[in-house]
């Protein structure tokens, strides 16, 4: 094997990993909602871009530091999926579940069109941190920016399985995603926790929108599609309603994607993807992690 | 006797007003991307056609047969760059009053949209849509030869590149190396690449050490960075569109990959570029159709700001359209009737198809027989946030 392909393989593997943990964020948002209401809310890309782009328009008011801009992303994309969870999800019959599911496409190319009216479809700078660091390690590089990506990504998932498994809130939501109609007989505001399942999983579309942006320096509405569409691919290969399949299935998607591109080129990366898309779906259609028994 | 002192009020005001009801518009639409990613293009050329509409109005109008005065009015259709709007969108337009359309924005819409066009006027045979279309942004070179009901007023990049490369080659005469980076999932980046800056550089005695490939949506541009910082080029060309063109150049900055001379695509000439990344774009150099050098493009660029807009190499094509169809016009003799609509749109076409040339805001535009043009055009820079003329061919 040659000596420089070797070190871009290592390369193409490293920058895979830490790219992929955005696309772990954007899996376990979804994963969360599908966990908890048993439904897909495919607006989830685009409530995490244009949360992502309020943290943008509050930078362009006032001066900001990006940790606040990056905060004020994840915010905005809270509350987005709050109004996401209100318009396709609250009051839509729980007897009709693809009524949920279309009025979540609906919404998707609603916030993309928004979005992109509204930025007339232009590229922003976005901001980053330790854009100019790296880490060397013989011939191997590590973005400094990467390495905050990534482990602002990891902080978000130590926080949400803090709150998943060490709260009184998480414990509700668990019980929810379990046996709903029991959590409700035991007090349990089922209301109250999906529309809390919709808020934290915006916050991490957010932050992965946000991450995201930063990684390239620039935020278009380009970036909707792939988020949703990469968010999916995560979550079939980790398996829906299992957050370390969203992790696992994201860290996947990013090294396959990087490694692929190194060796077949650009034109033929995503074909290699799908495809273990689709031996995931013909194999092992519950993904690595899924579990769909133990629900009433 | 009110009523009927009131009906004859009415009929009195409705006589007043038959002349300013029965006065003649001229309807010419523009069609293009004016929503989805793309869609800045298309306001743009919108805009410019409001802003020369209005200036067009304000001077009188254009004249018809009967030697009477008639006004333009416009409306712009969106087709998203999609190649079925496209041909949804014109086959709408074709229904309208329109007299010829402006459009569309994206080659890969212009493309399949010119197949249903007749190819050859007067072919019998051919049950084509007979419909004119004067094009402002699609650029993909050759595609007027698609039908003769289609011309544009895109410039050559076959020539603005040959020259630019001989230009490099004559101002740079240390660089002999060159780097391609090309969006390889958008029609106009990858041909310009691949048939004509490849083309224009090897010709230019440049040799091509790589080529990086990524697409429209992608957002790592790692891999492709640290091939061409292995590759050491003199130059680097990145045929792509603002957004790329922007993720691409943070990642050279990131890898600390700074070439002597750096080469963009000629759409990326534009506010959407600078506003992305203008640091990382310094000295960025593209060949563009437009700048605002003389008294006239920048009376146009005020014109299309003040409507909205913003005036580049696009959207200045969409307004020398609508001045040259002003003059088509006037020289045709259309008569600007619902009966002699599909005749006036020939006649428009006959005038176009006759034009040898015309006066564009840098100079003087040619026609070419098979609907083209060649346009003057000057190199720009990215400096200190902007673009400034860095070398002038017609000078």
């Amino acid at each position: 094997m040659d000596y420089y392909f070797f070190i871009d393989l290592i390369q193409s593997l490293v920058d895979g990993l830490l790219f992929g943990t955005t696309y772990a964020l954007i899996g376990i948002g979804f994963t969360l909602i599908f966990g908890v209401m048993r439904k897909l809310n495919l607006a989830y890309g685009a409530a995490a871009l244009a949360g992502t782009y309020v943290g943008l328009a509050a930078a362009f008011v006032t001066p900001l530091p990006p940790i606040l801009v990056f905060f004020v992303s994840a915010l905005g994309s809270g509350i987005i999926g709050y109004i996401v969870y209100l318009g396709c999800f609250r009051y839509t019959p729980s007897s009709h579940p693809m009524a949920a599911l279309l009025a979540s496409v609906g919404m998707l190319l609603f916030i993309d069109e928004l979005v992109i009216h509204l930025s007339h479809g232009m590229p922003y700078p976005y901001p980053s941190v330790l854009r100019n660091a790296e880490i060397t390690l013989g011939e191997i590089w590590i973005r400094g920016d990467m390495l905050f990506v990534f482990g602002i990504c990891v902080l978000a998932m130590v926080i949400l399985y803090w709150l998943l498994y060490r709260t009184s809130l998480g414990l509700a939501t668990r019980a929810v995603s379990q046996q709903p109609r029991a959590a409700q007989l035991c007090g349990i505001p089922t209301g109250q926790v999906n529309a809390l399942t919709f808020v934290i999983s915006g916050v991490l579309g957010g932050t992965a929108g946000a991450m995201t942006a930063a990684a390239v320096g620039v935020l278009s509405p380009i970036i909707a599609m792939s988020l949703t569409t990469k968010g999916l691919i995560v979550v079939v290969i980790g398996g829906l309603g299992s957050i370390p399949g969203a992790i696992i299935g994201g860290l996947m998607v990013g090294a396959a994607e990087n490694v692929f591109q190194l060796l077949r080129g650009v034109t033929e990366r995503d074909i290699y993807v799908m495809l273990l898309l689709f031996i995931f779906l013909t194999l092992r259609p519950g993904g690595l992690f899924g579990n769909t028994e133990g629900r009433d | 006797m009110k009523l009927k002192n009131f009906a004859a009020a009415s009929i009195v005001t409705m006589m007043a007003a038959m002349p300013a009801l029965a006065e003649t518009t001229i309807k010419i639409a523009g069609f293009g991307a004016s929503s989805g990613v793309v869609g800045i293009f298309g306001q743009n050329s919108s805009a410019a056609m409001q802003a020369a509409v209005e200036k067009i109005n304000s001077e009188g109008g254009v004249t018809l047969a009967n030697g009477s005065k008639a006004m333009l009015e416009t409306e712009y259709y969106d087709d998203r760059c999609n190649a079925e709007e496209g041909i949804s969108v014109l086959r709408r337009i074709a229904t309208t009053n329109a007299a010829i359309a402006v459009g569309p924005t994206c080659s890969n819409v212009a493309e399949p949209l010119f197949g249903i066009l007749q190819a050859k006027v007067d072919d019998a045979g051919d049950t084509g849509l007979q419909f004119p279309i004067f094009t402002d942004v699609a650029i993909k070179g050759g595609l007027a030869g698609i039908s003769e009901w289609v011309f544009r007023n895109t410039p050559s990049e076959a020539t603005m590149y040959d020259d630019l490369f001989a230009w490099l080659r004559a101002t740079y005469p240390d660089t002999k190396t060159i780097f391609g980076g090309v969006e390889e999932d958008f029609a106009h980046s990858r041909f310009t690449w691949y048939s004509v800056m490849k083309a224009a550089a090897e010709k230019h005695g440049f040799e091509v050490v790589g080529e990086g490939q990524w697409l429209l949506n992608d957002t790592n541009f790692s891999n492709q960075a640290r091939a061409m910082r292995r590759a050491e080029p003199d130059i680097i060309a990145i045929s792509a569109h603002p957004f790329t063109t922007c993720g691409m150049l943070r990642e050279m900055d990131r890898q600390k990959i700074s070439p002597k001379v750096l080469v963009g695509l000629t759409s990326s000439s534009s506010l959407e570029t600078l506003t992305g990344c203008a640091n990382e774009a310094e000295g960025l150099i593209i060949p563009t159709s437009f700048a605002p050098v003389n008294d006239a493009a920048k009376y146009a660029a005020d014109a299309v700001a003040a409507k909205g807009g913003a005036l580049d190499l696009h959207s200045a094509a969409a307004w020398e359209n609508f001045m040259i169809l002003r003059d088509v016009i006037n020289a045709a003799g259309i008569e600007g009737t619902a009966e002699s609509l599909q005749s006036d749109r020939r006649k428009i076409r006959d005038a176009l198809g006759a034009l040898d040339t015309v006066e564009g805001l840098l100079g003087t535009n040619k026609r070419l027989p098979d609907g083209e043009a060649v346009k003057p055009y000057v190199f720009v820079g990215a400096k200190d946030g902007g673009w400034a003329v860095v070398h002038n061919p017609g000078s």
